[in-house]
């Protein structure tokens, strides 16, 4: 990699602007999901179509609720998905279960075509995604239901 | 029915201002560390694990900046460079399956941290999975091919 290095100022003002991009970009997703699934937390309609989801998200440990987290990160992004997550009151594991899956598969739509434009097989890859997530997601709480005995 | 707005909009800012707490300090941190000489060495240790993977150098800019940036926002970068060294279609396929279970790695592992997630465990697992996958598929697609 052939590339000038910047000084020290310089450094510190790209990733100040960085850091500053990636929470705003954040923030604009979590503010009103968060808002709006804190809302119908206090109504049926999420224990409902959690209810629905129970017996899949089971085989990962998780709550039937956290399907709706990763609708949003299959859909639109991980921002999205912590939005969703935040007011749901997940422990840590479940949260750290939630991070590993949704970071294999996420934004699926877009990274797909993506994926797709560089000449790879968008389709095939996008696939293969969701599959690992699956797996991984099952084989980690396996793992975790052995260690915790 | 107000109060439960306000208490669903005060949830938000929390985690709003959490999330500029702690994803500004670190994203500098790591903007300021990353041209020292040990990153640049651990690129050169990374050799073997690539050739392991069946990709050629050539494939080091545009993985590393798949790994680090993510798929969206390095795409321009990924595109360019895989279309300037005419990388072989086997190539581009193991390298989007590494990124494509395995990119953005800082971003994604963080913001899930933010909300008391383990970032050593979702950056690991991650990784290996990521390595292991393509390195068996390039094992077997070789064989396959009967090819170098």
């Amino acid at each position: 990699m052939a590339e000038t290095i910047p000084d020290i100022p310089t450094r510190l003002r790209t990733g100040f602007i960085g850091g500053l991009q990636t929470s705003l970009k954040l923030i604009k997703f979590v503010l009103p999901l968060y808002v709006a699934v804190d809302l119908l937390k206090k109504t049926p309609v999420i224990d409902l179509l959690g209810e629905l989801f129970a017996p899949l998200m089971q085989l990962f440990g998780l709550p039937g609720a956290a399907a709706f987290a990763f609708i949003a990160a299959f859909l639109l992004n991980l921002y999205a998905a912590l939005a969703v997550m935040a007011p749901l009151d997940l422990t840590p594991w479940q949260v750290t279960q939630c991070g590993l899956m949704m970071g294999i598969a996420h934004n699926l739509l877009v990274e797909g075509a993506v994926l797709g434009s560089t000449g790879a097989r968008g389709g095939l890859l996008t696939l293969c995604r969701l599959l690992i997530a699956g797996v991984t997601g099952m084989l980690l709480e396996l793992g975790h239901r052995l260690w915790v005995g | 029915m107000m109060e439960t707005l306000l208490l669903a909009l005060l949830g938000a800012l929390k985690l709003a201002a959490k999330l500029l707490l702690i994803v500004v300090p670190l994203v500098t941190v790591f903007e300021v560390l990353r041209y020292h000489p040990i990153f640049r060495r651990a690129g050169r240790a990374v050799e073997p694990m690539m050739r392991g993977m069946g990709l050629s150098p050539q494939a080091a800019v545009p993985l590393f900046t798949g790994i680090f940036l993510g798929i969206a926002y390095g795409a321009g970068i990924i595109i360019r460079v895989a279309q300037e060294k005419r990388l072989p279609g086997r190539e581009l396929f193991l390298m989007g399956l590494f990124l494509a279970t395995c990119h953005a790695v800082v971003e994604d592992t963080l913001i899930f941290v933010v909300i008391g997630g383990n970032g050593w465990i979702m950056l690991g697992v991650r990784l290996l999975i990521a390595f292991g996958l393509t390195a068996a598929l390039a094992w077997l697609w070789r064989r396959k091919a009967g090819e170098e």
